[in-house]
């Protein structure tokens, strides 16, 4: 199960995140922030090749001591639903796009997703 | 080996090294200033052979890596450079003891080796010596880089005998086992003469001589070398030199496919790491050098082979681009194989990271990275640390993963500090926290978050800013940190939870208390500009707006002048686009007018977003155009307050546009100026204005106390009103004190009244005038309604006060109309008519309460402005609650004895609560008490209103028929008025007022009262006679009777006929008419009056004849003759029967005295 959950923007702020042991949320700030250089250098390298039928799928983006970081993936259930529940977010006409996410379902969506801390 | 050289990159596998070092005492500048011009000399071409040999030089250099020379040769010191100063000959052996005891240190590797000598002249410096060259100064010292190429092409001719000499000992000859230093232990009574042994001595000799080949620039042979090495030490499973020899290709490879090197730009960010290095990287390679190559076939001869053949081989040899880097991951996991190689591990990551990142294949240079993360090398020193993780940022930078690179630099500068370092350098640590600034997308400069909302990493970001007040003010600079915490309170705000928010607030205003904040720009050391940060969140500002001056003081254009200003750019009346431009509305000039030197306020909405309260101080506006004196405000604005309007004053010193820019504050000690055009929140109506030249200011102040309410038609606005009470009919003084309070003088007043509410019909004169003061005269009103004590010298003293005005002196102020020292005194007359509905019935309509409004303006002007053509109005409302007094329900006539006079009859309704005396001249007092109605007559002497002024014939013209007659009967009212001079009295509440009839008088009264045109006079015995004059006559004597007709009606009357009838009254209702014996007429009892012409007299002349004593009485007839006999002589009309009034005449007939008969 997850302990951080991100959701970033296309201009690489985030939309959302959450992780488990809040007592050291910076830490994972740090993690999801880093990790982004992957994911740019992931899509801008797939970009040129083949932009239509890009794989969401990025795979393991930055393995740490301690947690592996993950890219968007569809083809696990985890991230399905998160894609589903994004998706719900997005088609709220009340929301911005470019607004943090807010929204209560999509945060009980997340919590379901996330490592119950003991 | 534990020390890695991370600047380390693939081409410096074909350099020699070379150490440069100082001995004894040599200056660290001068001696710096001569190794870069040593290190200058990196490539260096040799003469014959076309080949170039490349130098790397350091100045330090430990002598344990040294022992790593066999392993891979560029680690090896190939020469040394002593620099010296020797200041003279006695010194010389002890240098030259130096000299040779630094040679020792390197002794085993070293080819050859010089020594520069500066300042010693003379016996000395005169020897030849090959190895060692002497300068007198470090400034005169010309041919150094000459030296050291000769030095090098020495060091070339050794490198080259080795390489030959390696290079062709391929017979059965003993190999010697080159070793790693920590191998040599372990090969201690191992069977050298193993097939195993013998090809692992061949395999390490063959990476070797390719080292040595690839030094001595023969990249070819040097592929060829690898090649084999590889193969031979594959085969027995010698995985350290295996590694070894795999780099060795992948450097040879590197070399020819990139001779612009791969150590990058990046190479000069590290300047204690790589001096010289740094300087010279771009110049190692020449374009074409690895041209020279030889085909593998003439390997072994040591000729030159120009021939293209050679292309092939070098093809076959040449790893291609991905190859090096399978090689390289090869190489490195050989080397992962060995703890005590990690230098050589972490130092080969590097290499081909540098590569990768040419190849601009950032994800596998990074995985390369996240290898080399974790290579262990065992216990490292802070300064390890830091220069560690740097270069780790530098080279996640290079591969363009800024995000990680600014993390590893983050952790860098954290380092800096660590508590386990005694003296924690701040200044490096603050420095190379700036440096992670763009990868956290954080400029700091306020500029940039001025657009929208702030998107980014929040958390991180704010972090990052703390760090950096920190360190700076560990840096001792509070002015840094002062600024970078000001920067993450306006940036931030929006993240900053409310707990934080104080935190900040407090540290910032701890910061301040030592160093204020300003707005000036803080240059860093290093060139780096930081923006002062304007505070335009504390408080947030929604719009601001200019205000008009308040209404007594705003400027009027003259209106003569008004073309000029009028005057628009577009020849369209109206255009709907223009009022649409929204872009423009900040530079829009706004419609009216400042005047200098009055204060002038802009009104802000501001807006506290702290959940505290918030004080911000020194608040003023920022302007430009126009000499303004700001006068700045202190505010406390609640914890989190709405829109709260602060005003900000100040006064314009000079004429002309002022354009409000800004802004400034001081909040938390932080002073900022806030400019209008980056704030795109703010709305504005505009910031232009015109400021035209003063003008003088008059303060109004009245004998009345001033109204709450303001007027009912609010069309105007009015600087002020006062409002009053007064009973119908009332009058009320007030005095109105002008005083002018402004700096320039009074040249000009003008004084106008007007009546606002023109609903109701007013009857008499609403307001009168009277200026007061000095020069006091009477006004229209005759009759001295006020009061002596308000005219007293006194009063007169008090309203002659003039304000003394601080500019020139006063002599030069030309009056127009009123003086202006003199107060003014207006009388106030208030007649508002109730027109009685003529029913009784509808009495509650009289205690209805009237209003009156009335606006008088001051129209005023002088000093600049006035020769501007601006002057100013300050207008004065008048409200007046008029209520009821006295009402005549009716009027009625009843004709008195004389024709001349007649009685008045009116009923008089108190409509008031008090007791009220009404009183008409040369009448009796009466006394009214509330509610009632009382009648009282009056006698007056009929009126000729033919005497009231005619109507000039323009007015007749212009009025209406029906206004014409209105006019008249007003006229005649007000006569009739001031003739009865009718007042009343309240006692208990002291008031007093007059009492109007007009309004109740109906035609018939009006006739009534009228002074019938056609006089008659009679005379009784020459005697004139009328209604109570008793003629006196003597019975016998013949008594003349005259009547007299004086025609003061416009028209010709006439011919009347009158008769004389006489008769006698016995006061019992009896009048007796058969005279015939008593009275007899000497001729005709019958008078004829021809026509008589307007102003004309006719008379006629009778006598009687008494002849008895008795009191008798002449009534005369008369009958209008003109109607029958001549129609067109006459008015056409019957006259009125009033007309014909004539007296009744009572002549008393007495018998005559005897003794005057005798």
């Amino acid at each position: 199960m997850a302990v951080c959950i991100a959701v970033i923007a296309k201009e690489n702020y985030p939309l959302y995140i959450r992780s488990v042991p809040t007592q050291n949320e910076l830490k994972f700030h740090y993690t999801v922030h880093t990790s982004l250089d992957v994911v740019e250098e992931k899509i801008s390298a797939v970009g040129k090749a083949m932009a239509d039928q890009r794989e969401l799928y990025l795979g393991l983006l930055y393995p740490t001591e301690d947690y592996k970081v993950y890219g968007y993936v569809t083809n696990s259930k985890m991230f399905r639903k998160l894609h589903n529940s994004f998706t719900d977010v997005m088609c709220n006409p009340f929301y911005n796009p470019g607004d943090t996410i807010q929204s209560k379902a999509f945060d009980g969506m997340v919590s379901v997703m996330m490592v119950q801390a003991s | 080996m534990s020390v890695p050289d991370y600047m380390q990159c693939a081409e410096d596998h074909q350099t020699v090294l070379v150490v440069v070092q100082p001995v004894g005492i040599v200056p660290e500048d001068q001696f710096f200033r001569i190794y870069k011009r040593i290190a200058s000399v990196a490539q260096v071409s040799i003469r014959d052979s076309q080949r170039n040999l490349y130098i790397r030089y350091r100045h330090h250099y430990l002598p344990e890596n040294n022992d790593w020379g066999d392993f891979q040769t560029h680690r090896k010191v190939v020469g040394l450079i002593c620099v010296t100063t020797c200041g003279s000959g006695k010194e010389w052996p002890q240098t030259s003891e130096r000299f040779h005891g630094q040679k020792e240190v390197f002794g085993a590797t070293l080819y050859d080796s010089r020594l520069l000598v500066f300042g010693l002249q003379g016996e000395i410096a005169e020897q030849q010596r090959t190895d060692v060259a002497f300068y007198p100064s470090y400034d005169d010292c010309p041919d150094v880089e000459k030296k050291v190429e000769d030095f090098v092409e020495s060091i070339f001719i050794v490198l080259e005998s080795k390489r030959l000499d390696r290079a062709t000992d391929k017979s059965g000859d003993k190999i010697p086992l080159l070793c790693v230093p920590f191998e040599k232990k372990d090969f201690v009574g191992l069977d050298t003469d193993s097939r195993h042994y013998k090809k692992r001595c061949q395999g390490r000799m063959r990476k070797h001589v390719g080292d040595l080949c690839l030094q001595a620039g023969m990249l070819q042979d040097a592929l060829v070398h690898y090649h084999m090495a590889v193969e031979l030490l594959r085969s027995v499973n010698d995985f350290l030199w295996l590694g070894a020899a795999l780099e060795g290709l992948c450097s040879a490879s590197v070399i020819f496919h990139y001779p612009g090197g791969t150590a990058g730009k990046a190479a000069g960010r590290n300047p204690s790491a790589a001096q010289g290095q740094a300087a010279d990287a771009g110049k190692r390679h020449r374009p074409g050098a690895q041209e020279v190559l030889i085909d593998p076939g003439a390997l072994t001869t040591n000729g030159i082979s120009a021939d293209t053949s050679s292309e092939i081989g070098r093809a076959k040899n040449c790893l291609s681009p991905e190859d090096i880097i399978e090689k390289y991951k090869e190489a490195i996991s050989y080397y992962g194989k060995y703890k005590n190689a990690g230098v050589i591990e972490l130092e080969a990551c590097v290499k081909a990271v540098r590569v990768l990142a040419i190849q601009k294949r950032a994800m596998e240079a990074s995985e390369f990275l996240q290898n080399a993360v974790y290579i262990n090398l065992g216990q490292l020193s802070e300064e390890e640390k830091i220069q560690r993780y740097s270069i780790l940022s530098e080279l996640y930078y290079l591969i363009g993963f800024h995000r990680k690179s600014a993390f590893f630099k983050r952790v860098a500068a954290m380092q800096c500090v660590a508590p386990t370092i005694p003296e924690p350098g701040w200044r490096a640590c603050y420095k190379l926290l700036l440096e992670t600034l763009p990868g956290y997308s954080l400029s700091l400069d306020p500029k940039d978050f001025s657009k929208g909302a702030h998107r980014g990493w929040a958390a991180v970001q704010m972090r990052l800013l703390h760090e950096l007040v920190y360190a700076s003010r560990r840096m001792g600079n509070p002015g840094l940190s002062v600024r970078h915490l000001s920067f993450l309170l306006q940036t931030m705000l929006d993240f900053l939870s409310d707990q934080e928010k104080k935190e900040v607030t407090q540290s910032l205003e701890n910061y301040t208390s030592k160093c204020p904040g300003g707005m000036e720009v803080i240059t860093l050391p290093d060139g780096l500009r930081l923006h002062p940060v304007p505070f335009t969140k504390l408080p947030i500002v929604r719009s601001v707006k200019l205000l008009d001056l308040p209404v007594s003081l705003r400027p009027h254009k003259q209106k003569g002048l008004m073309e000029n200003s009028m005057s628009t750019k577009s020849p369209f009346i109206y255009s709907p686009i223009i009022m649409h431009n929204r872009g423009e509305e900040r530079n829009k000039k706004i419609d009216f007018q400042w005047v200098q030197g009055d204060v002038c306020e802009v009104q802000l909405m501001v807006y506290n977003p702290m959940p505290f309260e918030l004080r911000v101080e020194n608040m003023g506006l920022l302007t430009s155009g126009v000499e303004f004196e700001s006068l700045p405000a202190a505010l406390s604005l609640p914890a989190e307050s709405g829109l709260y309007p602060v005003t900000l004053v100040g006064v314009p010193r000079t004429a002309g546009n002022i354009t409000v820019n800004g802004y400034h504050t001081s909040v938390f000690g932080v002073t900022s100026d806030c400019l209008l055009d980056s704030l795109t929140s703010v709305r504005t109506s505009g910031c232009l204005v015109e400021v035209i030249p003063s003008l003088p200011r008059l303060q109004l102040s009245t004998s009345l106390p001033r109204s709450a309410h303001p007027l009912q038609p609010s069309k105007e606005e009015l600087s002020s009103s006062v409002s009053v009470q007064l009973f119908n009919g009332e009058t009320q003084q007030l005095t109105i004190t002008l005083e002018n309070i402004g700096s320039e003088d009074l040249e000009t007043l003008e004084i106008t009244s007007k009546i606002s509410n023109t609903k109701e019909r007013l009857f008499g004169e609403f307001l009168s005038w009277r200026p007061g003061g000095g020069c006091l005269t009477p006004a229209s009103e005759a009759r001295p309604v006020w009061s002596p004590s308000l005219s007293t010298s006194s009063q007169t003293g008090l309203l002659w006060r003039r304000e003394p005005a601080p500019g020139p002196d006063d002599d030069g102020i030309s009056v127009t109309g009123l003086p202006i020292s003199s107060p003014l005194r207006q009388v106030l007359k208030p007649r508002a008519e109730t027109r009685p509905p003529g029913s009784e019935s509808s009495k509650t309509d009289y205690n209805h309460v009237k209003m009156l409004e009335a606006v008088m303006t001051f129209k005023y002007s002088g000093g600049a402005g006035k020769v501007e053509g601006y002057y100013r109005d300050l207008t004065l409302g008048l409200h007046v609650d008029v209520e009821p007094s006295v009402f005549f329900t009716r009027v009625s006539t009843l004709p008195a004895t004389s024709t001349r006079q007649c009685h008045l009859l009116l009923d008089v309704f108190n409509s008031t609560e008090h007791e009220l005396t009404v009183s008409a001249q040369n009448n009796q007092d009466l006394v009214l008490h509330a509610s009632e109605c009382q009648r009282m007559a009056i006698q007056v002497d009929k009126f000729d209103f033919d005497t009231l002024p005619q109507p000039d014939q323009e007015t007749v013209r212009y009025t209406s028929l029906k206004l014409l007659e209105e006019e008249r009967l007003h006229a005649q009212a007000s006569m009739i008025n001031s003739t009865l001079g009718i007042t009343w009295d309240i006692p208990s509440v002291r008031r007093k007022g007059e009492a109007s009839v007009e309004g109740v008088l109906n035609q018939l009264v009006l006739d009534h009262l009228q002074l019938a045109p056609l006089q008659w006079d009679v005379m009784v015995n020459g005697k004139p006679c009328d209604c109570d004059i008793i003629a006196d006559c003597k019975v016998g004597d013949a008594v003349p009777l005259e009547v007299k007709l004086t025609n003061r009606s416009k028209n010709t009357v006439g011919p009347f006929a009158l008769t004389v009838v006489p008769f006698q009254d016995y006061q019992n209702g009896v009048q007796n008419y058969d005279l015939q014996d008593a009275v007899t007429f000497i001729g005709s009892n019958t008078f004829y009056i021809d026509t008589v012409n307007p102003s004309e007299e006719s008379l006629c002349l009778g006598a009687l004849l008494f002849l008895y004593s008795g009191d008798f009485y002449l009534n005369i007839k008369f009958q209008d003759d003109s109607v029958g006999k001549e129609p067109g002589a006459g008015q056409g009309k019957e006259l009125p029967l009033s007309w014909f009034g004539l007296p009744s005449i009572h002549i008393r007939a007495q018998e005559a005295p005897m003794e005057a008969g005798a």
